[in-house]
């Protein structure tokens, strides 16, 4: 029975403690004494304790319900704003990750065969740290490098470990998710991101983010709730997703040439004085510059890149100078042009731009800049950041506009390849499977002189270590708080819901701080997990126990509120229509025009990825629950139009071949009218190479086998959409 | 006594799977054990095309054709017009899993009978928190309740919508579709 259950008693005797709580803001609390006070009394078998769901990186908050000390249900919880009482399919399937039988239970190492053998922990450490010692010696702090996908605490441990060593190579998947996305929408706005208040609007453009198939619940809500509101939403992508279902109208689109559409629409504000000229001029820098540049962007020229008509183009555009200020692009996430394409960066670019056209910003039903919920500052010197290292991220030069909260992490498998990293750790990150071409990046990575994957599972990238740590699944383990943004910023924390499952599995702080012990850098983690979090928590005056108790706390009093003027944290204060440091990048200092790199050969199609519903990254594949799910509905097949299919004599589920320069495999296809002519599309989680893995080994195509390692220049993704494949029913 | 029926808005069903997996946890059910099963349609062709959703599972039909073919009584008609399964007496014949039209009834692997939804969302009448298909389901597509009851959100959902059993009157069958 894990200590940090909450049974009917303890919740009883925990109460003078939330009461306590509640004076500095608790909200929901009435609503979990709701749902919770009438439940499970009896036998005091059944506990219910508030977790984070570790599928995608949404971390929604829901309790666990567990009996006998096994997992059951699981209610996803109202009171966070991810949830709002809701999981998705992977959120239920993945929990059963803690059982598994493909879980890691021990230390490995491999030997000089090339076998994994178990170690102790002792060994692993000290092995580790020699290594980690020689390669500084010998090359020094900056030849080390991490790659990690952001979870509560490995963000915290696993960056402040390479600090400690003296790295500033700390990158996140981001080169593979939304690092342009990001990158490039700062450059124009000085904010990463921002919420389109769709269920308010009267007006929300869609491009290549599908909130139904990349679902977080509160998103699927709030798009239902827009659509029955009557705001006419708009779902731009090649494929017809299944966030179709609330759409007022899908717009296929050429994979690649979103930018040409944003541009197109933005022209045809511009040309037709629909444009919250009044805004623009308060708010933008360079704004009759980039309008000089865009001035033939037309709809017709954006007819012929994009293939959406002119005049749909055209109405599209009057549509929202119709609906402003309570309209917006949504600014989309990983899809169209988080990591896609050469022209992914300046396609967040022009997206930011547009909606400032709308005079769209923090408007009711527009695009709102909300802010995050934060720890303060810490007063206890053990949580004093290590000294910040001497040198700067690898890329930082080469990729001057990516963000430095992500950095290129495919820029740092390159420079594993050319041996100026020598020693690399991932923690939660399948980098080798999931970031770029799998064949280059299992090249690049070998060169490693140390290599070290901390995960739950066998993986691509582990099968490349030199080192596997076993980590207890995410319900086996509690994590410090996840401080989160919205229209309600909100902290919530992961309780640890499970005991330990396999004794000799431990949980990623644990790892870390023991790593940095053995590494002589244990100065930096003289403190527990918990103790931090109550740190961290004291600074928003909550603590461990209490938030224990009730999973999400809101804050209310830091709520967004419409008509909030917005600061602009860019160079300029200003949104910049045109940017100093894009022009100094190579770039235009606006954002125009730039194609796609690759350029369908006759007989070729476009490749497109993109998320289910049922799977998220490589590692939900692996689960019994949700790859049935795929088996029993061919979901790993590729998507070929019904126009192409026939053109080609295959039919659906003809067992075909898909193949380009880099790669060729079969597979059953899925012929459809739900996708653009021209156009394949590979389904992101499959194809997995790991023996290990029992149910997900060589079960489909591997999307990232057929895209050529490359980086997008100045922003640093992966380019994961830059490819094209042929396609041929086998013994054609 | 109440006659529990559900209705299953397609309309706004996203196709995600949640409900399934969800069931499965409610109900403990083994990986490839699903009471939920999902037809696809696609409406129309490019790019006027639109695509529908169905969830199937056991209709609880009041002339189930489980309940006629089973040879030990173990699909039976339980209370509140809810069919069941007596795993006890089931032996695995695997007559019913041929005679429901609909597809919905699944053996177990491990056991070797048969199962089937089981309308457990019954339980969430008394406020007690499920991850039942209608306690899961992002969209609300669900509605659970009482059919003889003229004033249940049901019975007057289903006057509103015009929704109907998914085949007719091929059975006397208690889930109601909008579609």
């Amino acid at each position: 029975m894990s200590e940090n259950a909450i049974t009917r008693r303890s919740f009883l005797a925990g109460s003078a403690g939330v009461a306590a709580a509640a004076a500095v803001g608790f909200t929901s609390f009435g609503a979990w004494q709701q749902a919770h006070a009438d439940e499970e009394a009896g036998e005091g078998r059944t506990e219910a304790v508030h977790t984070l769901c570790n599928a995608c990186s949404s971390k929604c908050g829901y309790t666990a319900y567990v009996v006998d000390g096994k997992l059951t249900k699981l209610i996803g919880d109202p009171q966070n704003p991810n949830a709002s009482g809701h999981l998705c399919a992977r959120g239920y399937g993945y929990s059963q990750i803690a059982y598994s039988k493909d879980r890691l239970t021990d230390p490995l190492k491999k030997n000089a065969q090339g076998v994994f053998e178990a170690i102790s922990w002792d060994q692993a450490y000290a092995e580790i740290a020699e290594k980690v010692r020689a390669i500084i010696e010998e090359d020094g702090p900056d030849a080390l490098a991490l790659v990690q996908d952001p979870r509560p605490s490995g963000s915290y441990y696993a960056k402040r470990f390479m600090t400690a060593l003296g790295s500033p190579n700390s990158y996140t998947h981001g080169a593979a998710c939304n690092l342009s996305k990001v990158s490039g929408i700062t450059q124009a706005i000085g904010a990463g991101d921002w919420v389109s208040d769709v269920e308010n609007s009267k007006m929300t453009m869609f491009i290549g983010r599908s909130y139904c198939d990349g679902i977080r619940p509160s998103q699927v809500a709030a798009l239902e709730r827009g659509f029955e509101n009557g705001a006419y939403t708009v779902m731009v992508d090649p494929r017809c997703n299944n966030s179709t279902v609330f759409a007022s109208e899908w717009v296929p689109i050429t994979p690649g040439t979103d930018l040409a559409l944003v541009l197109a629409m933005s022209n045809v504000l511009i040309k037709n004085n629909l444009y919250d000229a009044d805004f623009v001029a308060a708010n933008g820098v360079g704004f009759d510059e980039w309008a000089a540049a865009i001035a033939e962007c037309t709809p017709a020229w954006a007819e012929e890149i994009t293939g959406i008509p002119a005049n749909t183009i055209e109405r599209l555009a009057a549509q929202f100078a119709e609906a402003a200020p309570a309209a917006s692009i949504e600014p989309s996430w990983r899809g169209a042009y988080g990591c896609a394409y050469a022209n992914s960066g300046e396609t967040a670019r022009a997206v930011a731009l547009f909606n400032t056209l709308l005079g769209c910003w923090n408007q009711p039903g527009g695009a709102l800049l909300t802010s995050s919920a934060a720890a303060g500052k810490l007063d206890d010197p053990r949580f004093a950041a290590p000294p910040k290292p001497e040198g700067t991220l690898l890329g930082t030069k080469e990729y001057p506009l990516a963000a430095a909260s992500m950095g290129s992490a495919v820029f740092a498998g390159e420079m594993a390849k050319a041996g100026v990293l020598k020693g690399m750790f991932f923690y939660n990150s399948n980098m080798a499977a999931g970031y770029s071409n799998p064949a280059y990046l299992a090249d690049a990575l070998s060169q490693l002189e140390l290599m070290v994957v901390c995960d739950v599972q066998m993986s691509e990238t582990a099968l490349l270590a030199d080192y596997v740590l076993p980590e207890t699944s995410y319900l086996e383990r509690a994590e410090l708080p996840e401080f989160g943004g919205g229209k309600v910023p909100y902290v919530a924390m992961r309780s640890q819901v499970l005991d330990v499952i396999h004794p000799n599995t431990k949980s990623c702080d644990q790892i870390f701080t023991e790593l940095a012990q053995a590494c002589g850098v244990g100065e930096y983690f003289d403190f527990t997990q918990e103790e931090l979090a109550n740190a961290q928590l004291k600074t928003v005056g909550l603590d461990v126990d209490s938030l224990r108790l009730v999973g999400t706390v809101q804050f209310p009093e830091k709520a967004f509120v419409y008509g909030t003027a917005p600061k602009w944290n860019t160079p300029t204060k200003k949104v910049q229509f045109t940017s100093e440091a894009c022009a100094k990048a190579g770039l235009s200092a606006c954002p125009v025009w730039v194609a796609p790199q690759t350029v369908p050969e006759d007989g070729a199609f476009r490749l497109v990825g993109g998320k289910e519903a049922i799977m998220t990254h490589t590692q939900t594949a692996n689960i019994p629950e949700l790859m049935n799910i795929a088996e029993q509905y061919g979901l790993d097949r590729p998507w070929i139009s019904a126009a192409d299919a026939k053109a080609l004599g295959i039919e659906d589920n003809d067992e075909c071949v898909v193949e380009n320069e880099q790669h060729s495999g079969t597979s059953k296809v899925r012929v459809t009218e739900r996708i653009s002519p021209g156009v394949v599309y590979i389904p992101s989680h499959f194809g997995c190479t790991v023996p290990e893995q029992h149910t997900a080994y060589g079960f489909g195509l591997r999307i990232m086998d057929y895209v050529p390692f490359h980086i997008e220049p100045a922003y640093g993704s992966a380019m994961t959409q830059e490819a094209t494949v042929k396609i041929k029913k086998v013994g054609a | 006594m109440a006659n529990y029926g559900m209705l299953i808005n397609t309309k706004k069903c996203i196709g995600c799977y949640a409900c399934r997996t969800a069931c499965q946890r409610q109900n403990n059910l083994l990986p490839d054990e699903a009471f939920i099963r999902f037809e696809e349609r696609e409406v129309g062709t490019y790019p006027s095309v639109r695509v529908e959703h169905v969830p199937l599972q056991c209709m609880h039909c009041e002339d189930a054709p489980c309940v006629s073919v089973c040879p030990t009584g173990a699909a039976k008609y339980g209370t509140d017009g809810i069919v069941e399964v007596d795993q006890g007496r089931c032996i695995g014949c695997l007559y019913c899993v041929a005679a429901c039209p609909y597809q919905v009834r699944v053996r177990n692997s491990q056991t070797g009978a048969v199962d089937k939804c089981r309308f457990c969302t019954v339980a969430a009448d008394d406020g007690t928190k499920m991850c039942s298909c209608v306690e899961a389901c992002l969209t609300g597509c669900r509605i659970f309740g009482d059919l003889d009851d003229p004033n249940s959100e049901i019975s007057k959902a289903i006057i509103e919508t015009g929704a109907a059993p998914i085949a007719g009157d091929l059975t006397k069958a208690k889930i109601y579709y909008v579609r």
